[in-house]
């Protein structure tokens, strides 16, 4: 497809660059609230078209993956200790959820309906939620 | 209306936030070493964060996003990591060294020890961070900051020979009894202290925050094109008054009393008070914002919900990451460790960061899938590209300079 600066709309059968237009990009949700990084993709491969991608893969898990190596595993190793399920794997972001994406991949959900960020859970309700001041914006 | 004022207020800002402690310090150095035969060094780092600012700004105004988003993108994961490893470790170093400098500044003012300030100054720079508009922050330690023009008005007030700072600066020479390594090991500290990271981490994060779009191109490029040379000439009066001063008398400069002595011998106790409220504004202004950087950059890194514009609780990992660079900054400094010291390496790691921080700037303003209409012109390319070519070399030369110079003794 022709790089352009309009919205990419992720309508089926439609063919993008995942490597240049996906991956490593920002997720914001439905409010522009931002999510994640789009750490890895699931494909699904049937024989004779093109690799259709099924889901956005989210966490270290999946980072750490595509880091490779030693890091990689330092990565998955801690977020295996940290976590309250770590046999879950990685998150996954259904592709349906996606409105569209251009700079930053738009979903059309909201962050609390998907389970995301333990740590940021962890580190609010621990932490900065009780140090005063921390329900409202300094703008 | 409003909105020339709200140009002219940036301009403002911008000149009075140009200055930190790497140019507090390493412009003093060297003006007391090589005069203003380095002063070559300082412009061409002005070139250089002028174009590779004003390249983040705009991304930041059109897309929305910041430079560590683009760094991920463009070099991927695991170059992305090295990078953000690297320029979470200098931005610290360099948060280290401004919180360093508030803290000197205070002892300046009042007699007491730098190290019972430390303390205090993290807390309020936490404080801040916390509590005050982006805006408001911006504006109050950017406009102290202008009080640094007391170096520009005591080196007026030296009657200096002005034809032999002209031929210092335009003929430039190893100074005698200066060996040439020493010479670009400081050129490549004050390359480094004018292209710090931290510069276009913050400024194209704090363009986000400000929520520009494409309507603020024009108050961008002003800031950036008018007041960040004008910051620069602040940051060249600071040499030109210490090659007056200091270097017929053969003086190393290695304190920061040093660095404001010139206006207290030219302008006396209220120059000399002056100047220390434009020390405080200008190293306590980037104290707020290499700790924002730090927290930006692992935050932008992640795809974390980062921010002011936010409540803290929605941006949790974000102010945790603030609060940790902090923390480290304290932590280092309470060893007793030289805050002048800390600045000398933190600008010469910086130097080594350079390119993989610059490079996806570059490339991402030339991305037509980003950016539309408004992908660089063949000047900023040309420039640019030559600029990046500069910043590989130091980045290079910078350890090798390091060890063979023994850090410039």
């Amino acid at each position: 497809m022709t790089p352009s600066s309009d919205d990419i709309e992720p309508t089926a059968g439609s063919t993008v660059d995942a490597g240049l237009h996906l991956l490593d990009r920002q997720v914001c949700d439905r409010e522009g609230r931002l999510l994640c990084k789009v750490d890895d993709l699931e494909l699904q491969e049937a024989p004779g078209e093109p690799p259709a991608v099924v889901a956005i893969l989210v966490g270290p898990p999946a980072l750490g993956r595509r880091l490779g190596g030693a890091v990689g595993r330092l990565v998955c190793g801690v977020h295996h200790r940290m976590v309250s399920r770590p046999d879950k794997g990685p998150l996954r972001i259904p592709f349906t959820a996606v409105r569209r994406f251009r700079s930053s991949v738009e979903l059309s959900v909201t962050a609390e309906e998907l389970e995301l960020g333990e740590l940021e859970a962890w580190l609010r309700v621990h932490l900065v939620a009780r140090i005063p001041g921390a329900d409202h914006a300094a703008g | 209306m409003s909105r020339l004022l709200g140009v002219m207020l940036g301009v403002l800002t911008a000149i009075g936030g140009f200055v930190d402690i790497g140019d507090l310090v390493a412009s003093a150095l060297v003006g007391a070493r090589f005069g203003l035969g380095l002063a070559w060094a300082l412009l061409l780092g002005l070139v250089g964060i002028c174009l590779f600012a004003e390249m983040s700004g705009r991304v930041a105004a059109v897309t929305g996003r910041a430079t560590f988003d683009l760094v991920r993108e463009r070099l991927g994961p695991r170059a992305g990591l090295a990078n953000l490893a690297a320029s979470v470790l200098v931005t610290t170093l360099t948060l280290t060294a401004e919180v360093g400098g508030v803290a000197l500044a205070f002892e300046l003012a009042t007699s007491v020890n730098r190290l019972l300030w430390v303390p205090l100054v993290v807390v309020l720079v936490w404080a801040v961070i916390w509590r005050v508009r982006f805006s408001v922050m911006e504006n109050l330690f950017g406009l102290l900051g202008l009080c640094l023009v007391a170096f520009a008005v005591a080196l007026w007030q030296l009657h200096p020979d002005w034809s032999a700072l002209w031929q210092q600066l335009s003929a430039p020479s190893v100074q005698e009894g200066e060996g040439r390594p020493t010479y670009f090991y400081y050129a490549i500290a004050l390359f480094g202290a004018a292209m710090t990271p931290y510069e276009v981490f913050f400024f194209s994060s704090g363009g986000v925050e400000d929520r520009w779009t494409r309507k603020d191109l024009l108050t961008e490029r002003v800031n950036v094109f008018l007041g960040f040379p004008l910051g620069g000439l602040l940051s060249l009066s600071i040499m030109a008054v210490a090659a007056v001063v200091f270097l017929p008398a053969n003086v190393q400069v290695d304190r920061l009393s040093q660095t404001v002595l010139p206006v207290a011998l030219t302008l006396g106790k209220v120059g000399l008070a002056v100047v220390l409220v434009g020390v405080f504004a200008a190293t306590f202004g980037a104290a707020l914002e290499t700790a924002l950087s730090a927290g930006y950059s692992v935050a932008q890194y992640f795809g974390w919900q980062w921010g002011k514009y936010v409540r803290p609780r929605e941006a949790a990992r974000f102010h945790v990451v603030v609060m940790a660079a902090l923390l480290a900054a304290l932590l280092l400094l309470m060893t007793t460790a030289d805050p002048v010291k800390v600045t000398e390496y933190s600008l010469v790691f910086s130097a080594m960061a350079l390119p993989l921080t610059y490079l996806p700037i570059l490339v991402i303003a030339n991305d037509p899938d980003y950016m539309g209409d408004q992908v660089n012109d063949r000047l900023s390319n040309l420039l640019g590209s030559a600029v990046l070519v500069v910043i590989v070399v130091a980045s290079l030369a910078a350890v090798p300079l390091m060890v063979l110079t023994k850090a410039g003794q």
